[in-house]
């Protein structure tokens, strides 16, 4: 053991000195397991190559036989059928190890700046695989220690393994100095929602926003039936990949809830303003499941027709364009309503008629909807958090059977990545059909003279090209 | 049947058999049987903080858990570089943040405090025997420096275990599997719970880090099986333990780890008597150092 008063140079190297002799002790334990390994491994081959049942003894010990308690002698005398093996359920979950370093990673390009991490597209160089890396804003006085928010979003991404929602890789540090930074690595996507639907001319065809309504429901319902609330669905943290495939991402406002009784006490200050659901506007701290639900009706509502659907400045106004839109509550059709902290200092218009005070989506959207589009939406924009449809309930609506059915995902069409820095190359050439609705004729077209002369060839059962 | 392969509710990543030979504390030269020590001295700090903070016992459990893993493994976290104590107050901080009952750093570094200065009768001390009074306080500039401490520790803490600090405990499973069992049926159906839940919350205790190397399923399954045959309840005659994907070797591996518990406590009663189990770097130093005395007069 040093002493203390030794000077720093000499502690120096005598912690160095520490630190080389433990690595080479964890490479010496590191070895001597992997052969333990190997010996076993070749000792079990050798086992099974020994056909005749004439074990060595050494193998003897591996290769027990599974003990299996005897419970009746009744019938040991006959010829006893060998019960079925019985499968038990196993658990493999991968085991943890230190943080790996972030310098495996060469960083390509900056995609975004969020409210607490960079991200940034970069290249494993191992695999040379594109991830996308989330630098994680830290500020332990702020934060008292590493932030609750990363916290719950790498616990509740961690737990959230599925098919739509984006995949945590891993979580990385930085070197040497640089070690208390954290990195969040994650699959790359191309796009998300909201910068690709401001490049985009047209919005969506319905095919296409039911593949998607169908892919994000299934995302949400999976986070729901692990008691994951999202707390922030919106466009721009819904990814989207050259293959028509949606994932979720950004769970920072993400956590665990039980169901039974459910928290109470959550934080109302979740969910970004646009797509905020009145409980939450109106103070509710108990809220539930049903509040990403009302999230969802809005981002339906964005994908129809490009454009959020209520931009209010602040909580107020964003209240008055919810009242607008869906109607004035009432003791009927919202109980709860005046029992919320915030809705005593709300002065409503008084007058019951249902007919100005009810929902006006039905008008907003029956251009662009069908009937049952209709009815989804309207379920989903409830004011009353108990009349929203459950993510699974959504799932199983007749507006996703209906023509037109949801577009597969191998046919949607591929857009430029800002993300990953592509540009609209320009031909030379007339550009192929753009994507939307077929493009209207301009003015007056006449066409009338070029079939001229063909009117007495072409009679009977032919066919008739309108133009409108 | 398909096996679980991510962190859920019903399943823990496990330590890996690497992890288990080796320590990095043994590899700075912590003795083995000093490192138990150590380790189940941690664990009943935190069970002891857990219950002045007034915490559920989940989050108590969770952060026992977490401790383990940290100190386990070639790559974990030595206990010649980070106090055993700090490491403690860490584990049990990280584990009620994201929860549904935080606590703060000044509410865990006095209570930490606290018992530092009671040192050693921590069974006491849960009992509400002690003399915690909320006029308790840490100076201004103690608690800054303790606090700095505290955030340092648990970075260190997430980095050792790669931010996996997902645990899954089998306290409800056992309530399900009692009620599968129709043990509630029984006048004595609530003590086996009892019996049942005491053996899982010592076996957080236990030297062989039950809860690294077994699922919660197999832990509720073997708890109930010591706790039935100690009330004397009779459980189906046939291999009931298989419902639960436990099968007989695993089970009677963990009876065995459960009842020989009792016999680990009270060799370290004795082997400490009045003495302190080291709980700094600085303390362990000086025990390793008086060990190696003793064995060279000897």
């Amino acid at each position: 053991m040093t002493s203390r008063w030794a000077d720093s140079a000499e502690d120096a190297a005598e912690d160095a000195r520490r630190k080389a002799d433990k690595e080479e002790k964890k490479r010496v334990k590191a070895k001597k397991q992997r052969e333990a390994e190997e010996a076993q491994q070749a000792a079990a081959a050798a086992a099974t190559t020994q056909t005749n049942g004439h074990a060595r003894e050494e193998d003897a010990d591996t290769e027990r036989p599974a003990k299996r308690r005897r419970l009746s002698n009744s019938n040991a005398g006959q010829d006893t059928p060998t019960p079925p093996e019985r499968t038990l359920l196993r658990a493999h979950v991968p085991p943890w190890q230190p943080c790996r370093s972030v310098e495996r990673f060469d960083r390509l390009n900056h995609i975004e700046e969020g409210s607490y991490g960079f991200v940034s597209r970069a290249r494993e160089e191992a695999t040379g695989e594109i991830v996308a890396i989330k630098k994680l804003k830290l500020d332990p006085a702020r934060d008292a220690g590493f932030p609750v928010t990363a916290l719950r979003e790498i616990q509740t991404l961690r737990a959230a393994k599925h098919r739509h929602i984006v995949d945590l890789r891993e979580v990385v540090t930085g070197e040497g100095e640089a070690k208390e930074d954290v990195y969040l690595v994650m699959e790359f996507l191309e796009h998300d929602l909201k910068t690709l639907q401001e490049e985009m001319e047209e919005p969506f065809r319905p095919s296409e926003v039911k593949t998607l309504l169908l892919q994000l429901g299934s995302a949400v319902e999976f986070l729901h039936a692990h008691w994951i609330l999202h707390r922030d669905l919106k466009t721009s943290n819904i990814l989207l990949n050259n293959r028509g495939e949606l994932k979720l991402a950004d769970f920072g406002m993400a956590r665990f809830v039980g169901a039974d009784p459910a928290p109470a006490n959550l934080t109302q200050l979740v969910v970004t303003l646009w797509y905020r659901a009145p409980e939450l506007l109106l103070g509710a701290t108990d809220y539930d499941a049903s509040i990403d639900m009302w999230s969802l009706g809005c981002i339906f509502g964005e994908l129809l027709t490009k454009q959020p659907l209520l931009q209010g400045k602040n909580e107020v106004e964003q209240l008055s364009k919810i009242f607008t839109l869906c109607g004035i509550p009432t003791q009927t059709t919202w109980p709860a309503f005046k029992t919320l902290p915030n809705a005593r200092t709300l002065r409503l218009p008084t007058t019951s008629s249902a007919s100005t005070q009810g929902s006006i989506i039905r008008s907003k959207f029956s251009s662009t909807l069908t009937n049952a589009g209709v009815t989804l939406l309207n379920s989903l924009l409830s004011l009353n958090p108990a009349n929203r449809p459950t993510a699974k309930a959504m799932l199983e609506h007749p507006y996703f059977r209906e023509d037109p059915r949801p577009k597969p995902t191998a046919m949607f069409p591929t857009f430029p990545s800002k993300a990953g820095q592509e540009k609209r190359r320009r031909h030379a050439s007339p550009n192929a059909p753009m994507r939307g609705a077929a493009p209207g004729l301009q003015g007056e077209v006449d066409f009338s003279s070029i079939f001229k002369g063909r009117e007495g060839e072409e009679k009977g059962g032919g066919f008739a090209l309108k133009l409108v | 049947m398909a096996p679980i392969t991510a962190p859920s509710h019903l399943a823990n990543p496990l330590a890996t058999s690497l992890q288990l030979e080796t320590s990095s504390s043994q590899l700075d030269g912590v003795p083995s049987d000093l490192e138990d020590s150590v380790r189940y001295e941690t664990a009943r700090l935190i069970q002891t903080a857990g219950i002045l903070l007034r915490l559920p016992q989940e989050i108590i459990a969770q952060s026992i858990i977490v401790l383990q893993r940290f100190w386990v493994g070639p790559d974990g976290g030595s206990m010649l570089e980070c106090d055993p104590k700090d490491a403690a107050a860490a584990a049990l901080y990280l584990s009620a943040k994201p929860s549904a009952h935080p606590v703060s750093p000044r509410q865990l570094l006095t209570v930490f405090d606290y018992l530092a200065a009671i040192r050693g009768d921590f069974a006491a001390a849960a009992a509400g025997a002690g003399e915690l009074k909320p006029d308790r306080h840490l100076s201004e500039g103690d608690y800054e420096a303790q606090r700095d401490r505290l955030y340092k520790t648990e970075s260190c803490m997430l980095r050792v275990l790669g931010f996996q600090t997902h645990v899954a405990l089998p306290y409800t499973l056992c309530i399900n599997y009692l009620q599968a069992l129709e043990v509630f049926q029984t006048t004595e159906g609530s003590l086996v719970a009892k019996r049942a839940f005491a053996h899982l919350t010592s076996a957080l205790l236990s030297p062989q880090s039950l809860y690294l190397t077994h699922q919660p399923s197999a832990l509720a399954t073997a708890s109930i099986y010591l706790a039935a045959r100690e009330v004397d309840v009779k459980l189906p005659e046939v291999e009931w333990w298989e419902v639960f994907d436990v099968d007989r070797e695993e089970l009677g591996f963990l009876v065995v780890a459960l009842t020989s518990l009792a016999g680990f406590a009270v060799e370290e009663n004795r082997k400490w008597g009045r003495r302190m189990v080291p709980l700094t770097t600085e303390e362990l130093r000086a025990e390793i150092e008086r060990q190696r005395m003793l064995e060279a007069g000897a």
